[in-house]
């Protein structure tokens, strides 16, 4: 019957080719091959015998191709004989989760690190997140909000490129005459105002605006018509808030109110109710009226080099934001053609895009970030920045899961063992073992979201910021912090558990895999580690010193002992601080009383202003700020006259005509002695003389670098601020006695008063917050990194016990063997130390640019983070070291 | 029971089998349907077959009797399962059904 079977093989000799049987090794699939290989061999003898060699070869070829892929099916291994229950019957979910369980619950102390350290990462992550989620989401809002710009002046200056937001009043009429494509476009000055509505007085910012302001913003309207709302000159739409503090519950809409300081009052009626501006808005208001309403409108209508507020525009859709700024370039050459030629004749150069002097556009989206010409947020770069600790933070959880997860898998390398001779599938394994990974970071994440939402009142207060549990469960949120967790899993879980279902049963059961020597992953890791840890302290560090540094610079005056006062609205400054004279002029604890138009430091009204002016003095352009101030200004804030005198009431022309200069000044004007010396603002205008020489002092934020200042007396502008100095005895009952004069002489107004060095230290108040977020941010990785070194370091002494019984019965002593033990993760921080070193560098030096007046990079902060940074990894590890170093060695090697 | 679908060579690969009766593999298979059926088929073919009547149940395999003649290569013998016999039976059972109906002289060729 088998013809093979019954002829010897006596045509052994014969082959078949060579190469289709390599081919057929090489592309069969494994499982069929030796059958395959013998058949064919088989068939090829018979071939050969019935018809000779060369019919047998190219039979032989052709059957190869047929089994080659992709004719050839693959075999099902085994396919029926045992059956395979799914990986998801319930009895062995069950016995998953009983396994998980147990060895959970063996080694709590190592959940426990991992449940903690990933649910304090979740937290902090969180907190970060919705801070910058708050940041990046700002004025986001809008209908069309990548069609609606803000305009800003580019001056290419010879120093540096200007930049500002401020417009003359001409240029939005002339804009929307001149360029079709934009569709909709406001002006918008903020000024305070009082309100009076039936005998009621209320304080307010009023937004001066064009009709367009709601056609270019998209808040929506409570009552009142969008379109009609702002067409009458004299109708107001106000904010919801407006509405209810002024009207309570009467219908607003139609009503008359009069606004405008005493003397000067005007009446509007109220034609719309639009909703208050989202926190996350730039542009705010709580009333809003009509540009042409402002009492200078009729003189600064047409001047275009008179700039005051800020512009708003909306383009038509499809249009280009850099097809529009090119369409604009002849718009500013001819409308600012003073700036031009005065950039001219400082020699400046026009910059890239061809530009001296341009209008341009930014966009909304990016208004909040932009110091330059508006913006109020913090520099996108600190908001990156926040969200790169976060996700060091999260980084640094994940890797000490993964260390943890790996040290840990040694010991559980057995179960892998057994489970795979009892028919455990690599995938199975895998599955197991990363959903008990899964089952910590499940715990860790619900642990920390609960934290984060019982937290969030603490951290708000603590860092100023303005989080909330609203904007936490918005869906994009959730999905982000679901994805942040999906991948926490998948990264921290997946690696450690597929390296241990990829363990080899047999040598695992002989017990040959150990961990002797540490992984290179699990040293780069902790690498990783300290270099963040390192790299956030030493940018904490520079930060903090950066902050004192600007706090404890001298200013030029005396800021202890100092009330500043706001005016308000409600009554003149000059007439409030000659009344304040009467009631205090024989108080001995007050030292002086004095007024100026710009407050020190940031006060309780939060405002700030500065007027600058610009003139020829013997050809030469000077720049300078020039400031209102009352008598006894100098006395008050304690600045020391280097040559001339104060203003005095004694000479009546010192309210007119005189003004006193700082140093600066007198470089600038370049004059030795400016005493005595005249000048002129323009042409024909009022002659200046200098009757004093005060040394500079800090006007404004050391953020901004100081600039020359002239002080004036002018009765035309008005005192905003009222400065008393008080006896330092006095301090604490100042402030009180003063509320109380305030209310007798200022009645119905409120009082503001607040104490200079507090003001001072609210310029600061952003670094301030950034320098806290950092610490806490670096504290907090600093401690996760040396959690997760602690268990590693107990993981890997465990490890070696048998070592040092062996070490010690051998004559090694205890320091020795701690030394031996610390060695390997002292190397590894050193390493992260080297890494830190010029990053963290490279870094703050970008940061420290933007001050002018800043810290140098002192080496010995390196040094000290370094020494820290290994006292604190040596401390953690010699407390396993120690105790490994001095148990009995006996007890290790009792057993075995 | 659900009639499993055989195809035509299916039919004719399990019939060898059985024929063979315990000596079925590769080689002998692929050498009786070339002696009785006349056809050449590709040696892939067959192996394919198997393959498939193993996955449908109709066969089982164990490896074993290697000879030096194929170099020590075990060879893979088959055997029909009692599904595979079932099978059989009614593709016979049926077609002799029908072969009754068939009414005498329905197959003659008229005109010759």
């Amino acid at each position: 019957m088998n013809p093979a079977k019954q002829n010897n093989p006596n045509h052994a000799d014969k082959q078949p080719p060579r190469w289709a049987e390599r081919l057929l090794a090489w592309l069969h699939p494994a499982e069929t091959l030796e059958e395959v290989q013998g058949d064919l061999d088989e068939l090829y003898t018979y071939w050969y015998k019935r018809a000779g060699e060369p019919q047998a070869s190219l039979r032989y070829v052709l059957n190869v191709v047929s089994v080659l892929p992709p004719f050839v099916l693959h075999r099902q291994s085994q396919k029926n004989q045992y059956p395979q229950p799914s990986s998801f019957h319930p009895s062995m979910l069950r016995n998953y989760l009983k396994i998980a369980i147990r060895t959970l619950w063996r080694s709590k102390g190592y959940a426990a690190i991992n449940v903690v350290g990933l649910s304090v990462a979740f937290c902090v992550c969180t907190f970060l997140f919705l801070m910058v989620y708050r940041q990046l989401t700002f004025d986001s809002f809008h209908q069309d909000g990548d069609r609606i710009f803000q305009v800003y002046r580019f001056l290419n200056e010879p120093e540096k490129a200007d930049r500002s937001g401020s417009m003359p009043m001409p240029l939005t009429p002339a804009l929307k005459a001149d360029y079709p494509e934009i569709a909709a476009a406001t002006r918008l000055l903020t000024g305070g105002s009082l309100i009076e509505y039936k005998g009621k007085y209320v304080d307010k910012n009023i937004s001066y605006t064009d009709a367009d302001f709601l056609q270019v913003f998209s808040f929506p309207m409570l009552k009142g018509n969008r379109t009609m709302a702002l067409r009458d000159l004299s109708n107001l739409v106000i904010s919801e808030s407006t509405a209810k503090a002024v009207f309570g519950n009467e219908d607003p809409i139609g009503k008359a109110l009069l606004l405008g300081n005493e003397g000067s009052q005007k009446q509007y009626i109220v034609s719309g109710v639009v909703a208050d501006a989202p926190d996350n808005s730039s542009v705010r208001y709580d009333v809003i009226a009509r540009i042409e309403n402002t009492p200078t409108y009729r003189n600064s209508r047409d001047q275009w080099d008179a700039f005051s507020h800020n512009v708003y525009v909306k383009v038509a859709p499809n249009v280009d934001q850099a097809t529009l700024e090119n369409r604009l370039k002849p718009f500013a050459q001819t409308y600012l053609s003073g700036d031009l030629e005065k950039l001219k004749k400082q020699g400046a150069k026009p910059d890239e895009r061809g530009d001296l002097v341009a209008i341009r556009l930014q966009k909304l989206a990016n208004v909040h970030f932009d110091r330059d010409i508006s913006g109020s947020g913090a520099p996108i770069a600190v908001v990156y920045a926040l969200l790169g600790i976060a996700f060091f933070i999260l980084l640094i959880a994940c890797i000490n899961f993964i260390n943890l997860s790996i040290a840990r898998s040694f010991t559980r390398a057995r179960e892998v063992g057994v489970r795979k001779s009892l028919g455990a599938l690599k995938k199975q394994l895998f599955v197991q073992i990363w959903s008990e990974s899964a089952l910590i970071c499940l715990v860790g994440f619900l642990i920390g979201s609960l934290m984060a939402y019982l937290l969030i009142p603490v951290f708000n207060a603590q860092f100023n910021a303005k989080i909330s549990l609203a904007s936490l469960l918005r869906p994009g949120v959730i999905g982000g912090i679901l994805a942040m967790f999906l991948l926490v899993t998948l990264a921290a879980g997946g690696y450690p558990s597929w390296q241990m279902a990829k363990f080899n049963a047999v040598d695992v059961l002989k017990g040959k895999i150990t961990m002797k020597r540490p992984g290179f992953l699990r040293n780069s890791l902790i690498v990783t580690q300290f270099t963040i840890s390192c790299l956030l302290t030493c940018c904490t560090i520079f930060a903090l010193q950066q902050v004192g540094y600007l706090r404890s610079r001298p200013l030029g005056f005396e800021k202890e002992q100092v009330i500043s006062i706001p005016v308000g609205n409600k009554y003149s400054g000059r007439q409030l601080i000659q009344r304040l004279r009467n009631k205090l002029t024989n108080d001995p604890t007050v030292l002086g009383i004095s007024g100026s138009g710009v407050n020190l430091g940031r006060g309780k009204d939060g405002s700030t202003s500065r007027s600058m002016l610009g003139f020829t003095y013997k050809e030469k352009e000077i720049s300078t700020d020039w400031l209102l101030v009352d008598y006894d200004y100098l006395k008050t804030l304690n600045i020391q006259l280097l040559a001339g005198r104060e203003f005095n009431p004694a000479y009546p022309a010192d309210s007119l005509d005189r003004v006193i200069i700082t140093e600066s000044m007198a470089r600038q004007i370049g004059e030795k002695n400016p005493v005595g010396k005249f000048f002129q603002t323009d042409t024909a205008g009022t002659k200046y003389q200098i009757i004093g020489l005060i040394p500079d002092y800090h006007l404004y934020s050391l953020q901004q670098e100081k600039k020359p200042i002239t002080m004036h007396l002018s009765h035309s502008e008005p005192i905003s601020y009222i400065f008393v100095r008080v006896t330092p005895q006095s301090l604490n009952t100042s402030m009180g006695k003063l509320r109380g004069i305030w209310g007798e002489i200022a009645p119905g107004a409120e009082f503001t008063g607040s104490f200079l060095d507090e003001n001072i230290d609210a310029w600061y108040r952003n670094e301030d917050s950034m320098a806290q977020v950092f610490s806490f941010a670096s504290g907090i990785a600093i401690l996760l990194s040396c959690l997760g070194l602690f268990a590693v370091a107990l993981m890997a002494i465990e490890q070696r016990t048998k070592e040092i019984g062996v070490r010690k019965v051998l004559g090694a002593s205890i320091p020795g063997i701690v030394l031996l033990l610390s060695r390997d993760f002292v190397k590894l921080v050193l390493i992260a130390l080297a890494i830190a070193t010029p990053l963290t560098w490279f870094l703050m030096n970008q940061w420290l640019a933007e001050y002018p007046y800043r810290i140098d990079i002192s080496i010995w902060v390196f040094v000290l983070v370094g020494g820290a940074a290994v006292l604190i990894a040596l401390a953690t590890v010699s407390f396993h070291s120690i105790k490994a170093a001095l148990v009995n060695p006996v007890k290790s090697l009792r057993s075995e | 029971m659900r009639r499993t679908y055989l195809g035509e060579f299916e039919e004719i690969v399990l019939l060898m089998v059985a024929i063979l009766n315990g000596e079925a593999y590769g080689v002998t298979v692929s050498q009786e349907i070339e002696q009785h059926t006349g056809r050449l088929v590709t040696f892939g073919t067959v192996h394919n077959t198997l393959i498939r009547l193993e996955e449908k149940g109709f066969v089982t395999s164990d490896l074993g009797g290697a000879t030096a003649e194929r170099g020590g290569r075990r060879k893979r013998l088959f055997s029909v399962t009692a599904l595979g016999s079932r099978a059989l039976q009614d593709i016979q059972q049926v077609r002799s059904q029908l072969w009754q109906l068939m009414p005498p002289n329905a197959l003659k060729v008229s005109g010759i």
